[in-house]
Formats: structure tokens, sequence, C-alpha cells
């Protein structure tokens, strides 16, 4: 009897918790596989005292998405330096957001003075790192500085820009009216800046195109992880029509652009556009859909502040913008019609020199 | 009294469902469907949303459906689905070069194979060992998602997926056709399974036994059933459903694995089992409805509704079942000797 009134109690208490957490959280993550570190024998020192740290939003660093791009960054300019993985250059993965402050503590207290972080949602972070720690030098990935700070970059994109293009492609594409977006969650700007710029990006070739996208309904730590959803989501909108999708939020994107890979007519009759890196190099089961990719280049960008940052010691403070546009068509190349390429090379250069506007207000 | 109760709510059920499906066709063949909050609420697009999201919680409320209806309580259903999806995925991955349907089912058979074991570790650890069954279940949950995210091989690709299979003659049904008889072959066996799991627990000999396990033990026990054997053998079923369900979100749902991509569905599963009062059919119902919660929120943001929250959408399911558990609507009544660990009265095993 009281077993069974335990039973009805906890099962109350679980779903109770995820009312609360708006959709649960899966409990418990293994214990943190520490960046594999295999340099401890090698003792090389490198010319350069620099040591780079990079902390992933949650996720894996081999996620084919942001952390990846940024990590690969990471070893690019490192490698370039002449530092060792482990003992130059690493990585933390985060398992849960609550641990954010504390991988960055782990590389300060290591001695590390480059130390990348990756994601909108580490902003605070490592604001508040940055304060405690004038010496070292900290890049935040997709982290908007309002104020700046003398030892942080942020490093942002104008995702509208390249949402733009992705959106006037679709609707070059589209045949029937119908274009969809799914995405990640509109609790992270950059989600919304592609979002928003895709669908001015529509507009601007087809006032009348009818728009539907959707965000993750869930709180950001799941937003990106969730590639059921986001393939039944994809599924949802080409059973209302829609014949191109743009797949904008990690992994949850990736699932949406599985789905239209594998629907009837892929490649032929309804199209997926990837986000954030050229997802034909990490996302090899969209390649039946797949037309090209909203990118911000986060790998040269993060090199380039790494590099400058090691010839001559300046933090740059504020605001870096890396670059942001469409990847390319690849085996698609043939498919699409000059006209619509030109009309995309003419938007590019048009956002470039600023002739032309994406009108979308942050 | 019980029983009329039981029929009353029966009827209202069987009603609205009726209703329901009124609805949907005539929205989706008549100019009904020019309405926006028609289509969001009645359209094929939301309906098969309802269907696919609902099946890996369908499987899952099977699995506690028959761990508990023997007495076993199972909240580690969600550890099993996980375990099952990345069984399959490391089947499929490793099968690539095979014939596309083989490989697949090859996946299917892992999955099956691996929640099959889950259920035997929660089996040998709740009967042979006695531990208390929700930590046996944590336990399950805990030991997935960590294994599966320490052994997981981020860029193993699985190619292909099961495509969908229209059922000749019934998917030109209108509606109907499209959104129950168009689907990939998981989710046809889903739909058979709980017709089958209903069957079985009500009109046979096997369904007899296990319920009177999850009764009452000692009753059964005196007319010579093999509790402990019944228990095992369910919850091993049991898990090779959870299993499947994962299996369904690795080789028809998404075509990848993803940690901890199973995101709670085992829980609510559970609570779809609980809210369905045990019953197969109550389950899938309540399945159903959480699905149906889930498209309803995507397609008011798909139309552009942002009058209502989503949030209060999502939450709708969660508060049925609290409104459900806590003995509003009829009485929901769980098997009397779930979580009791069985003993032979001379206390022997």
């Amino acid at each position: 009897m009281q077993n069974k009134r335990f039973a009805v109690v906890f099962s109350m208490l679980l779903v109770l918790a995820m009312v609360l957490s708006a959709c649960t959280a899966v409990p418990a993550a293994p214990a943190q596989p520490a960046a594999d570190a295999g340099a401890a024998g090698e003792a090389a020192a490198p010319a350069s005292d620099i040591k780079i740290g990079l902390v992933t939003d949650v996720g894996r660093v081999n996620d084919r998405s942001f952390n990846q791009s940024a990590w690969e960054g990471v070893v690019q300019a490192a490698t370039a330096l002449g530092l060792t993985e482990g003992e130059g250059y690493k990585y933390i993965e985060t398992q849960d957001s609550k641990d954010y402050a504390d991988n960055i503590q782990q590389f300060i207290d290591a001695g590390f003075n480059v130390i990348v972080t990756v994601g909108f949602a580490m902003g605070e972070a490592t604001a508040k790192a940055a304060a405690e720690n004038p010496d070292i030098y900290f890049i935040g990935v997709d982290q908007f500085q309002g104020e700046p700070i003398a030892n942080v970059t942020g490093l942002v994109f104008n995702e509208d820009q390249s949402g733009f293009l992705a959106g006037a492609l679709a609707a070059q594409l589209s045949k029937s009216g119908t274009i969809a977006a799914v995405l990640g969650t509109d609790l992270v700007p950059p989600v919304v800046a592609f979002k928003e710029g895709y669908e001015l990006g529509a507009k601007y070739i087809n006032p009348d195109i009818n728009l539907i996208s959707t965000y993750h309904p869930g709180e950001i730590s799941q937003a990106f992880v969730d590639p059921e959803w986001g393939a039944a989501t994809a599924k949802q909108a080409l059973d209302q029509k829609a014949d191109v999708i743009f797949g904008a939020g990690g992994q949850t994107g990736n699932g949406a652009l599985q789905e239209v890979a594998s629907a009837p007519g892929a490649g032929t009759d309804v199209f997926c556009i990837g986000v954030d890196t050229d997802q034909w190099e990490t996302l090899p089961a969209a390649h039946p859909c797949l037309v090209s990719s909203a990118m911000k280049l986060i790998t040269p960008a993060t090199i380039e502040l790494i590099n400058t940052y090691a010839a001559d010691g300046t933090m740059t403070a504020g605001n870096y913008f890396g670059g942001a546009g469409l990847a390319p068509f690849h085996d698609f190349d043939e498919k699409i019609p000059q006209e619509v390429k030109d009309k995309l090379d003419e938007i590019a250069a048009g956002l470039a020199d600023g002739s032309l506007t994406t009108g979308y207000q942050p | 009294m019980g029983k009329r109760r039981y029929r009353v709510t029966s009827y209202i059920i069987g009603g609205l469902i009726l209703v329901f499906i009124v609805m949907a066709i005539l929205v989706n063949t008549t100019s009904l469907g020019d309405s926006t909050w028609m289509r969001v609420f009645f359209g094929i697009s939301a309906l098969n949303f309802t269907l696919r999201a609902s099946v890996p919680l369908i499987l899952g409320a099977m699995c506690g459906i028959l761990c508990e209806r023997t007495g076993i309580i199972n909240i580690g259903i969600e550890g099993m689905m996980l375990a099952g999806a990345f069984a399959a995925f490391v089947a499929k991955t490793n099968t690539n070069d095979w014939p596309l349907l083989a490989s697949l089912l090859f996946g299917v058979a892992a999955a099956l194979v691996t929640g099959g074991l889950m259920g035997l570790l929660h089996g040998v650890f709740s009967i042979r060992y006695r531990m208390d069954q929700i930590i046996s279940g944590t336990v399950l949950i805990i030991l997935a998602a960590g294994l599966t995210a320490y052994l997981f091989d981020r860029n193993a690709v699985a190619e292909g997926k099961f495509g969908t299979i229209a059922i000749p003659g019934l998917s030109q049904i209108p509606v109907l056709g499209e959104v129950i008889f168009t689907n990939p072959p998981l989710t046809y066996t889903t739909l058979i399974l709980v017709v089958v799991i209903h069957i079985g627990f009500f009109y046979t000999r096997w369904g007899l036994r296990s319920r009177a396990c999850g009764e009452h033990p000692r009753a059964a026990d005196t007319v010579g059933i093999n509790v402990n054997r019944f228990r095992y053998m369910n919850t091993i079923i049991g898990g090779m459903l959870a299993g499947l369900a994962g299996g369904f979100l690795v080789l028809e749902a998404v075509g990848q694995f993803q940690e901890g991509m199973t995101a709670g569905r085992g829980f609510i599963s559970l609570a779809a089992m609980i809210f369905g009062n045990w019953m197969p059919f109550g389950a899938m119902g309540a399945s159903l409805l959480f699905g149906y919660t889930q498209a309803l929120q995507n397609e008011l943001l798909l139309a552009g509704v942002t009058t209502v929250p989503r949030q209060f959408v999502s939450m709708i399911p969660y508060i049925v079942t609290i409104v459900a558990v806590s003995g509003f609507v009829g009485r929901v009544r769980p098997p009397a000797a779930e979580g009791k660990v069985y003993e032979t009265e001379g206390g022997s095993e």
C-alpha cells in the first residue's frame, strides 16, 4: 500500500517537474570526459606562451555545427602557432548550462590565456570571468557586446544577411508559393535574425509568398538537440505544401533537413537549406535536398582573432563581425538556373556595399 | 456501479472521437478548410504530426503496462528507449553496405534485443535482488544516458530510414487513408501491437495470469503460477517494446542518433499509462492526446497565431494528467500488488 502510493506520488512529481521545466531534462549527464590529453609526456614547449581553451555550448565539440566550427578555428590557429593539443590548446564540453562558469574557471586555473566561449547563452558567464581576469583574452562566439569590455571580443555575424540570401533563394526555387523554416528557439537572437532575414529575403523576391515557420517549444538547453521534433515539424510543413525548408537550429534543424531529404520529390520538388556551416560537408544525409546553407564563417573569424592576439597582443574590444553568406550549391550547381544565381549575386553585392539592407531591426 | 460509470465515460469518449473524425474529414475535404482555425485543429498536417509524435509514447506506455500489470514498476522506460535507439543506430551504421531493408531490420532487431536486455536487468535488480523498483528504474535511466553518450561516435552516419508504405485500397479513403494508412512500417506495427496487447491481456490465459501476478500474487501462486517467471517475462517483453520505441526514433523518425534524443518521451509515456488507467487503448488515447497538443502548438505557430502563448498549449497534457491522476475524472487504479517483491511462502525464491 505504502509503495503504491509512493509510485503514484512519484509519477505525479515527475509530471509536475516536467510542467515546471516546460518539458523534460535528461537526468544526470555522464562524467565529464576530459579532453583527450595525450600530451602529458611530450614536453616540447611551444615557441609562443599562448594557451587556448575552448568551452563549448551544451553539446559536443564535433556537433557538425557551430561548436565544431569554432573548435576548427582554434585548431588551425594553434597548429599554425606550433601548439600541441592538450598542452597548448584544448576544449571542455559543457554538459549542462549551469556549468558554464565552472568550465571557464577550469581554464583560468590551468593558466590558459585565450579562452573561446561558444554560444549566446554563455555571454553572461564570459563577461563575468573577463571582468575578474583582465589579463586573459576572451572570444565570445555569438555574444553581442552591448557595453564593450576591454578583454572580450564578441564574434558576431550578420545572420540576417545570410538568412536574407537563403530566403531569396528559397522564394525563387519554390513552385508552391509556400516556404517554411524550422528553427531552434526565439530565445537566441542569432536564430531570430536568421528567421527574420529569411522571411524578408523571401518577400523581397515575392511579396505574396506564404511563409510558415516555427520555433522549438522547449527551453534553450532542449531547443537545439531535438532532431525528432525537427523532423516531425518539417513533415508538418511539407504537409502544408511548403516546398523549401530552412532548418536552422543545431541538431533540431538537422532533423528537419534529413526529413526533407527522405521526403518524396527531394531535390526535384522539395528542397532544404542548412545553417551555420556549409552543411553539405557536415551533414551528408541531407545531400538529396540540400541546395545551400546560410553560413556564418566562424572558423576563419576565430583564426583571425587568435592570430591578431598572437601577433601583437591586442585584444579587440567590442564586436567583431565575421563573414556571412550562402554556401556553394555543390551538386545542385547545374540545376539552379543562371538567373537565380545572378539575382543572388546581385543581392549579395548590394548587401556588401550597403546599397541594399535587409530591413531587420534586432 | 463502477461498471456503469465506466460505460458512460467510454460513450462520451467514443462520441468525442467520432465528432473529431467527422470534423477532420469535413475540414480536409470541404470548404470548411478555408478557415485558418479549422485547419489548425483538424488539418492533415496536424493529424500526421499527432500520430508520429505519439508512436514512441504509445510503445513506451505499452512497456509500462506490461511491467506494471504484472507488478513491476518501471520508471526506466526512458533509459530502455535510449538504449534501444542507440543499439539501432550502431547496428544501422555498421551495416550501411547491406541492402537498405535488411540493414534497417537488423537495426530493429538490435533495438529489440537491447531493450529486452534492459528489461532483464530491471527484472534481475527488482526480482532477484529485491531492489526498490523505483531506484532500479532510475539506475537504468542514468546507465543508458551515460553509456550511450560515452560510446556514441558522432561521425557515424546512418544511411537511409524506413519510408512510408501506402496500404493499397485503404490509403485511398479521404483523410483517414492519408493519416492512418500511409505510414512507415513501425507505425503500423505499433498500432497493431496495441490491439495484440489488449487481446493478449484480456482474452488469453497469459493475460489473465499476468494480471493475477500484478493484483494478487499470493493467489496466483496458490493456483500454481510461477509469479516471478511471469514478472521476468513481461518485463523483458516490455523492455523490447521500449527498445522498439527507440528504434522508431532512429530508424523511422530521424534517421540519426543524438545523445539524449528520447528527450523525456519515456516519462511522458508513463504519464500516458497512468492517464490511460493501465489499459492499452486508454494509454494509446492518452498518447495521442499528448501528441495532438504538440501538433497544435506547432500548427498555431505555423499559422502565425500568436494570441495564444504556445507554452500554455504545451502545458495542457500535463495539466490533464495531473487532473486525471488526482482522481477528478473517474479514478485511475494501479495494479494492487505493484512494486511489491513477491516471495513464496517458504521464503526462498
